[in-house]
């Protein structure tokens, strides 16, 4: 008996790097792919929510990627989004999203709000999913080429990475035979936002400056940090035959637990 | 023949060395060396009353550069008053008082690898509950300090936050949206997430960076029977079949390597990925995709192998990331001894022969002891 019966993926408008056109966002869409694929294995139902304008032109792009049919919830730009999407999830057993927007804050904050108003856990970075018995096993994306294989209690949300292997597939005839649904939903959500940061933002880019500590230096000290390099070199081992030059770089080795034998 | 009066000045004079191993002849200078490494003064909160708190977690016993910044960034801005407490996931074993952190506590138990974000979480919200910081600082990386900062976040809706900060300082903090079309400046909130390099780890001031056993006692958190989430362990991956650019070890050829199947060999043993300096692959000895450095690829290994490599400032480029720098090469004067924390002269050929000798005696020690103490 199957215990995943609904199946949500989280979309967002996406934005072209360099034009700013509206587009799907690559990340969401990988969720919503694997989201199809895991619904159609399982023979659970899948659904697309977002929150947002209704006419966006990112919107069609999903139907094209195979979404069929995507729930709108319409808001205004000071609604809270965690608010309106909560209230359309308690039905969801597993809820799927990218792991960070292309457009408003990007903070990538979404899915941990989320899953803090709904009460549910969250796994994020996943790079495949996989359903057994009553929770998901997820394989997780970390740094240096090393992945990670946890479980997760159903129901859950859970934030898929950018490098997923998930192959995107468009067609045409999906994005004109494909509906999108605005929702009419009451809600009475006031703009609570969680995090109170007000961020005034500049259209201009530039390079950021770097954090340093004041120092009230001397001419001649300041002099000498300019005309003197960094560099500072580590041991130098010259004497020795081969045997016991290998085992001192074994000995580094070791000290910094390079290596574990 | 007269005397002269004039004061003779010795040829011969003593050079000073300076802290960073250049010899000068400084004229107003007595004749004496002054190899006295620089006292940086000790910062101490007067009043240890307001508190920052920063939480970073260790690789292996040490604190990453990105980590280090974010400890530095904290104390340099916190003022006089504030006591600066660096919380470290992960068993920690370097000192990080020239970091800046007053107080230090260790929690040996949250390895990075380990996932158990609940009991983290809980762990955080108690030192904070004790502690009541003004911020929190941590680093927004891929390591778990990002996951756990965002975790926080969601549980603490009276708090203000920033996430991927770019820019700080006294005032505010700054971060690209909306898909980096944009530069948003927020006043600096409570919780702040920063990305890699935005704050200089060389401070004018050092700190006692006491560790605190009572904060840490208070902290402990039992690991959850019940938790919604179960570790399941890392994924075996062979360090030869994945990017060079992600490699966490990486044994790298140059021109003074001869035998490309000893070097092959030491790689194995060491299950480490091959890169090759930029003469090694134009050489034809390896494929391009293996060229490191200006002109190839940007590493950032936690262990770096240079064999028979000059360190020529293309290459060294390419590996400023590196944690760890070794290097094997016949010249002591070669470029990579500056940059490599240990240098080994000699033949890299027989160095490497022994070297894989040494390997295979010491995985052959460690798979006797664990036969005979299979608990372990
Ligand atoms: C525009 C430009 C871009 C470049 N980009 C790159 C780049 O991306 N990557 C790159 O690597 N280079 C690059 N280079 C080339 C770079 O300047 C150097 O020429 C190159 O890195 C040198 O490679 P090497 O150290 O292997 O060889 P060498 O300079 O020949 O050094 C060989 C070293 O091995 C030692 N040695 C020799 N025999 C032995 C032995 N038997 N045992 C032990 N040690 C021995 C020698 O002492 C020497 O230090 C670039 C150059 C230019 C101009």
């Amino acid at each position: 008996m199957n215990i995943i019966k609904h199946i949500t993926t989280l979309v967002s408008a996406g934005r072209h790097p360099v034009s700013g056109e509206p587009r799907h966002c690559h990340n969401d869409s990988l969720a919503m792919t694997i989201g199809l694929d895991m619904a159609k294995s399982i023979s659970a139902k899948h659904h697309v929510l977002h929150a947002g304008n209704p006419d966006n032109k990112a919107l069609s792009e999903y139907l094209a990627l195979g979404a069929g049919q995507i729930d709108v919830i319409p808001i205004s730009d000071d609604t809270d989004v965690v608010d309106c999407l909560a209230t359309q999830l308690n039905h969801a057993d597993l809820i799927l999203t990218g792991s960070r927007a292309e457009s408003g804050e990007d903070s990538s904050l979404l899915p941990y709000l989320l899953a803090e108003k709904i009460g549910i856990p969250l796994v994020v970075n996943a790079l495949a999913i996989k359903v057994k018995a009553n929770t998901i096993e997820v394989l997780q994306f970390l740094p240096k080429g090393k992945r990670r294989h946890v479980t997760v209690k159903l129901p859950a949300i859970i934030a898929i990475h950018p490098l997923a292997p998930a192959s995107l597939k468009f067609s045409y005839a999906r994005q004109i035979s494909g509906a999108i649904k605005t929702l009419l939903v009451p809600y009475t959500s006031t703009s609570t936002s969680v995090h109170k940061t007000q961020w005034q933002t500049l259209a201009s880019i530039r390079k950021p400056i770097k954090l340093k500590a004041p120092e009230n230096k001397s001419g001649h000290d300041r002099m000498m940090s300019a005309i003197s390099s960094e560099s500072k070199g580590g041991a130098v081992v010259n004497n020795g035959n081969s045997v016991e030059k290998a085992q001192v770089i074994l000995g580094y080795l070791r000290e910094h637990r390079l290596i574990n034998f | 023949m007269s005397t002269s009066k004039a004061k003779r000045i010795n040829p011969n004079r003593i050079l000073n060395t300076t802290q960073n191993g250049i010899k000068r002849i400084t004229l107003s200078a007595p004749e004496v060396a002054e190899n006295i490494p620089e006292v940086k003064p000790l910062r101490t909160p007067t009043k240890p009353k307001n508190f920052y708190l920063t939480v970073t977690h260790a690789d292996r016993g040490m604190l990453d550069d990105h980590a280090h910044q974010v400890i530095a960034s904290a104390a340099i801005l916190a003022d006089k008053e504030t006591t600066v407490v660096a919380l470290v996931l992960g068993e920690l074993r370097e000192d990080i008082a020239s970091l800046g952190a007053d107080k230090v506590i260790v929690m040996p138990e949250f390895d990075y690898q380990v996932f158990q974000p609940d009991a983290e979480l809980a762990c955080v919200l108690k030192v904070i509950d004790s502690l009541q910081p003004s911020r929190i600082f941590m680093p927004d990386n891929m390591i778990g300090d990002g996951e756990l900062g965002r975790r926080l976040i969601a549980t603490q809706p009276s708090k203000s936050a920033a996430t991927h900060v770019i820019e700080i300082d006294a005032k505010h903090v700054a971060s690209y949206q909306a898909g980096g079309s944009l530069l948003a400046f927020a006043d600096l909130p409570e919780i702040i997430l920063l990305a890699a390099n935005t704050a200089e780890t060389n401070l004018p001031f050092v700190a006692s960076a006491i560790p605190d056993e009572q904060l840490k006692s208070t902290s402990y958190t039992f690991k959850e029977s019940n938790s919604d989430y179960k570790n399941l362990g890392m994924l075996p991956v062979a360090s030869a079949t994945i990017a060079l650019e992600e490699a966490d070890f990486i044994v790298s050829a140059g021109n003074g390597v001869s035998n490309v199947a000893t070097l092959e060999t030491l790689a194995r043993s060491l299950d480490a990925a091959i890169g090759a300096s930029r003469v090694a692959v134009d050489d034809g000895k390896f494929p391009r995709d293996k060229q490191i450095g200006a002109s190839g690829k940007t590493v950032s290994a936690s262990a770096y192998l240079a064999i028979g490599i000059s360190g020529a400032v293309q290459h060294l480029q390419g590996i400023k990331d590196c944690r760890h720098v070794i290097a094997i090469n016949r010249d002591n004067s070669a470029p990579i001894v500056k940059r490599a924390d240990l240098t080994v002269i000699g033949d890299a050929e027989e160095i490497m022969q022994s070297l894989i000798l040494a390997i295979a005696e010491a995985k052959q020690a460690t798979s006797n002891q664990t036969m005979s103490n299979p608990v372990n």
